[in-house]
């Protein structure tokens, strides 16, 4: 890995953190999902700092470039956070339609229920 | 002064009747409200039956946001004090008496601790809490002794603190940066039982990633929050 490369990726990284916490400080984010954004940092911060881990990785895995070592670490470590998202966004679609049903229903309930008593006290009155 | 107890429920229809009547026939001074968390069993169903106090919510949120619906009911109601009750039975009601007296003097939370005089033991289990507590000592510079514990009562600043604010779930690292922020938070020494009946969801995995989060919240996120207090009403 060059030097430009692994400043780059430093940088990169400083600033996503930032960000992210920045959210947290605005109230605008909860932790449990700033936690997976500032390990992704921190381990692109120590593959900067230690390239010879790089090196290691990649040799072990049988490449030939460092550098694609952490293309496909970058892809692989994505794909996996982006199919758990996929299962996140179902889950919570799931959620919102199951309260907006919800929501209808008792609205239905309630209504039901004073029409209901409307009727009794017709009947009341007719006797 | 008025002390409400937030009993969050999840697929709890084994231990609920137990913990309410207990709570009801044996500490009728204490208001109660049962918040069941979208259980899938007939959790919510019993509560209805039995005429307890209930509310009802149609999904799942996980604990921190069925225990903050609980305070923002306290909130809305003007409770005084509020404190977080298992529906599993492990802890115990006469204990709410001495936590009451305990933030009358005039703390902001108060953890039922296990281990103020007893010791604690070394075990798997107490592995975590031990990290935690170090975590803790290392950014406030103040001793939490049991901060897992799930036994926590709040005063009415804290109350509405926790009810209108985001990442304010009842849990270790929302207690360390109270600390951090000057909270006062006392702890009094209180017994806990076993669960009875139903399962922990607490596996080894959850276990991990929950005291990694948990270090990561309370050792880096937490002191970079900016608080912001809420008026009280």
């Amino acid at each position: 890995m060059t030097l430009v490369f692994r400043v780059i990726l430093i940088v990169m990284s400083l600033l996503t953190t930032y960000y992210i916490l920045k959210r947290i400080r605005q109230s605008k984010l909860q932790i449990e999902y700033a936690i997976f954004w500032i390990l992704f940092a921190g381990v692109l911060i120590i593959f900067s700092l230690f390239p010879w881990l790089v090196t290691l990785f990649t040799r072990i895995v049988g490449m030939q470039l460092p550098v694609n070592f952490i293309f496909m670490f970058f892809i692989f470590v994505l794909l996996v956070k982006l199919f758990l998202m996929t299962i996140e966004l179902s889950a919570l679609e799931n959620k919102v339609k199951d309260l907006t049903q919800e929501l209808a229903l008792e609205e239905k309930d309630r209504l039901d229920e004073q029409k209901e008593k409307i009727r009794g006290e017709e009947l009341g009155d007719d006797l | 002064m008025s002390c409400l107890v937030i009993i969050p429920a999840y697929n709890e229809e084994e231990n609920i009747v137990r913990v309410v009547e207990n709570l009801k026939n044996n500490y009728p001074m204490y208001d109660y409200v049962v918040v069941n968390d979208g259980s899938s069993d007939d959790t919510a169903r019993i509560c209805r039956k039995k005429g307890y106090e209930l509310l009802d919510l149609p999904v799942n949120l996980g604990l921190a946001g069925a225990f903050q619906t609980g305070l923002k009911y306290a909130y809305r109601k003007g409770y005084d004090y509020a404190i977080q009750f298992d529906a599993d039975g492990q802890h115990r009601a006469e204990y709410i008496g001495p936590m009451l007296e305990k933030i009358e003097e005039g703390y902001d939370i108060v953890i039922g601790s296990r281990f103020v005089t007893e010791k604690k033991p070394h075990s798997m289990r107490m592995i975590g809490s031990r990290l935690i507590a170090v975590a803790t000592r290392l950014t406030t510079g103040k001793k939490v002794k049991d901060p897992t514990s799930g036994m926590r009562m709040f005063n009415k600043k804290m109350i509405a603190e926790f009810a209108l604010n985001l990442n304010y779930g009842p849990e270790p690292d929302t207690i360390s940066y109270l600390l951090k922020q000057g909270a006062t938070i006392a702890e009094v020494q209180v017994q806990m039982d076993e669960r009875i009946a139903g399962e922990s969801y607490l596996n080894i995995t959850k276990s991990m990633m929950y005291m990694m989060r948990m270090l990561m919240s309370i050792l880096f996120i937490q002191n970079f929050r900016k608080r912001r207090e809420v008026k009280e009403r």
